[in-house]
């Protein structure tokens, strides 16, 4: 395994994503500039005796798959999986990828919850290997191949919320050093019961409105969905004449000790994988126009997400599209990337929905309630999660 | 771009070390079972633990005052790969740390929502829920270790381990400042686990199982495997790869045979370390051998230690290290008579070369070729 000598650019030259704020890529993009707020009382389960009542949720009926008798059995993380590469092999024109790297922080959770329901309430054993089956976090990604008649080496990265940056970043990473060609890449994760319910023991949920970086915030809503980005070098594009849509210049990694699930307050954490995702583009953070923030809406999430960036990108405008459809966990850094894609490629800042006032030790500027039109040539998203992991990518106009 | 294995760590139910496994591995010893706490119905499982005084170093650290059972024989596995590789706590933290998980904290996972559907979504635990996360084992070693750079999870099923060390020395060839990764594979086990094994019918209710005879089924084993990979080392990688997928039981001999025809590249290795659990894995595993290495002995641990799913592809690794230093493979335990090349007793090899074989039991198989260096 020898990187080749000469760096590749990486093109992004498809997308596709489903999540709360639409079924596909055209509604996606209406709902991001528009600042829906998506988030909604959660239906799929009990939460009668949870503080926090909301998620953003993505309808059943949106995922579009045929329902073929195979199609039955498939479940919301495979058909979100589903659909969103449909739109990314839509968006990419035909393209055989070599390599998947998918990110998700909960995997088929849900379906572990059937089961152990069904043991519980002493249920016939009739589903139980399917549920078993789609327990599993790499299912979604081989129901995918078999959809797409691929039969290619996946790599499912589980880093918590922040995952789906991780995934993309690692794939950006193979194709630049000129190990693969073409990587499909992205995340998912669906709503799950378990976790709805643990972030809510954590009281990192709030009953109320998500309101990430203003100054009355008091915690984060859950979300759901999926994205999927196409990754080609510019010579692979280039030889099936392929548009590209922007392209990834940059990647960041750190790990915070601190505490499993508590940022360092001192915002080392969030710093780290900016300086470095910075370090990787051979960027100074002035030339930053955007950042995609974590934006978790937790008091001490945003405040070291927020001394991150005052530190190093003084006067940025930032939002959190989380604001409109709460946070997505190993989905979210996929989702955002695709959110940052769509803010270059139509020159737009999303808007951070819910916002009222600005904490006055902040140096950057928070994108409240709408969107502006503005030039954007580069973008960082953010994506942090438990266990210390935090990632940033920087994205380009091609 | 070459990279070498340069220390072992690991924690099974034989043994509180690597190098003891492996004696014990020679010696013929089989694990202890012992059945699962029971869970519902009147179905029961037994499993082989690791005897808590094997990981009670870990147990002692502060950051792991709360964790999982998944945790503590993570870090004991890794903190012994580290050691074994002679790498201080120093220069531990210039590394990266790379996990493999299949089904992860499970217990913990159990007992968590166990709590919000029998005693209301209000009561449930917020000290147990952080530890079900994937990558809370990895995020307890890298804080340990005071790394502060890249910290993986990666899952799948039993052949995920052997996708962690391509993933890891994908890191190594992307970065030539990295000095190394340390590579843990680790499970715990459940009587829920187990059960859904059983629902796929891949889980023995007895206390033993065999391998390439009737299909019976596995037995669950706790184990941690690691070993730190990095540009020098007794060990050397030859070929790794991300793993292919299987879309059905009947498509794994195929495409094992290609994975595998691609790991040792016209190459006959001197051994295999394989995965046979007793279960469909079995088949597609003793159709290669016999139709592309006919005449190579083939060694499977998991009948004397039990399948410790995301740790096994590892364990497997590490037990190659030993295989190949001391050009013998151990006594395979049940062994049934569809495969004549599998080890009976303690069977010596010629040769530089080990095949490690992994067909995962959720559709994905994996190959690597590994050598003395």
């Amino acid at each position: 395994m020898s990187p080749n000598s000469k760096v590749q650019r990486v093109l992004i030259t498809g997308f596709g994503i489903v999540s709360p704020l639409g079924g596909d890529n055209a509604e996606n993009l209406n709902s991001l500039r528009n600042g829906v707020d998506c988030v909604s009382p959660v239906t799929a389960f009990d939460v009668s005796k949870t503080r926090c009542r909301t998620a953003g949720q993505v309808p059943n009926e949106w995922l579009k798959e045929p329902m073929t008798r195979k199609n039955q059995r498939l479940d919301r993380s495979s058909l979100m999986m589903l659909q969103a590469t449909r739109e990314a092999i839509r968006t990419a024109g035909h393209v055989v990828p070599q390599l998947m790297v998918i990110s998700t922080s909960s995997g088929g959770m849900f379906n572990g919850e059937r089961f152990y329901r069904s043991l519980i309430e002493s249920r016939p054993r009739a589903g139980a290997a399917r549920a078993v089956a789609n327990y599993m976090a790499q299912k979604p990604v081989l129901d995918v191949q078999e959809k797409f008649g691929w039969r290619i080496p996946s790599q499912i990265i589980s880093n918590a919320c922040a995952s789906g940056t991780n995934a993309v970043g690692h794939a950006f990473q193979l194709v630049r050093a000129g190990l693969y060609e073409s990587v499909i890449c992205g995340g998912y994760d669906p709503l799950s019961e378990l976790v709805f319910t643990g972030f809510d023991s954590l009281q990192a949920a709030t009953p109320e409105k998500i309101r990430p970086f203003d100054r009355d915030r008091d915690g984060l809503v859950l979300g759901e969905g999926a994205a999927v980005l196409v990754l080609e070098s510019e010579h692979a594009a280039a030889v099936r004449q392929a548009s590209a849509l922007a392209e990834i210049v940059g990647y960041g990694i750190s790990t915070d000790n601190y505490h499993l699930t508590q940022p360092d307050p001192s915002g080392i954490g969030p710093k780290l994988a900016m300086e470095r995702a910075l370090a990787d583009a051979g960027l100074d953070p002035t030339s930053i126009d955007y950042v995609n923030a974590h934006g978790t809406a937790t008091v001490f999430n945003d405040a070291t997400e927020g001394i991150a960036i005052s530190e190093l990108m003084p006067g940025v405008p930032i939002s959190s599209t989380k604001s409109m459809m709460g946070h997505a966990l190993g989905g979210a850094g996929a989702i955002e990337a695709v959110f940052s894609l769509l803010a270059i490629m139509h020159q737009f800042l999303p808007p951070n929905i819910n916002f009222r006032q600005p904490e006055p030790n902040w140096s950057f500027r928070v994108v409240g309630n709408r969107e502006e039109s503005a030039k954007v040539r580069r973008v960082a998203s953010n994506s942090f999660g438990f266990g210390g992991a935090n990632a940033t990518l920087i994205l380009q106009a091609a | 771009m070459s990279f070498f294995v340069q220390g072992v760590g690991a924690v099974t139910p034989l043994a509180a070390t690597a190098e003891q496994t492996w004696d014990e591995l020679l010696r013929g010893t089989e694990a202890m079972r012992q059945p699962l706490p029971k869970g519902f119905g009147d179905r029961s499982y037994y499993y082989s633990a690791v005897p808590p005084k094997f990981t009670a170093t870990a147990g002692r650290q502060p950051r792991l005052r709360r964790s999982g059972e998944i945790s503590l024989l993570g870090v004991t596995a890794g903190l012994a790969a580290l050691a074994d590789a002679g790498i201080s706590s120093d220069e531990a933290s210039q590394g990266a740390v790379v996990f493999a998980i299949a089904c992860g904290g499970v217990v913990y996972t159990r007992r968590f929502y166990h709590e919000v559907i029998t005693e209301g979504a209000n009561v449930a635990s917020p000290l147990l829920f952080p530890e079900t996360v994937y990558n809370a084992p990895a995020s307890h070693l890298a804080a340990l270790l005071k790394i502060n750079g890249r910290d993986y999870t990666l899952v799948g099923d039993s052949s995920v381990g052997l996708s962690a060390l391509h993933f890891a020395s994908q890191l190594l060839a992307l970065d030539p400042a990295l000095p190394f990764c340390v590579v843990v594979g680790v499970e715990e086990a459940d009587w829920v686990l187990a059960d859904g094994f059983a629902a796929w019918r891949m889980a023995s209710n007895r206390t033993w199982f065999p391998v390439f005879g009737a299909k019976q089924g596995t037995i669950l084993a706790e184990s941690a495997a690691s070993v730190v990979l990095s540009r020098s080392g007794s060990l050397r990688l030859l070929s790794t790869s991300a793993g292919l997928p299987f879309f059905s039981q009947r498509e794994a001999p195929d495409v094992l045979a290609k994975v595998v025809a691609e790991a040792c590249d016209k190459q006959k290795p001197a051994g295999i370390l394989c995965s046979a659990n007793g279960t469909f894995a079995d088949r597609a595993e003793e159709t290669v051998f016999r139709s592309a290495l006919g005449t190579v002995p083939v060694y499977a641990h998991k009948p004397a230690i039990g399948d410790s799913l995301g740790a096994s592809a590892l364990l497997q690794l590490v037990l190659a290290k030993f295989a190949l230093t001391q050009q013998k493979l151990p006594p395979t335990l049940h062994t049934g008579d569809r495969l004549q090349t599998v080890t009976r007793e303690v069977t010596e090899i010629r040769g530089n070369e080990i095949l490690i074989t992994s067909v995962g039991f959720n559709q994905q198989v994996n190959a690597a070729l590994v050598a003395s260096a």
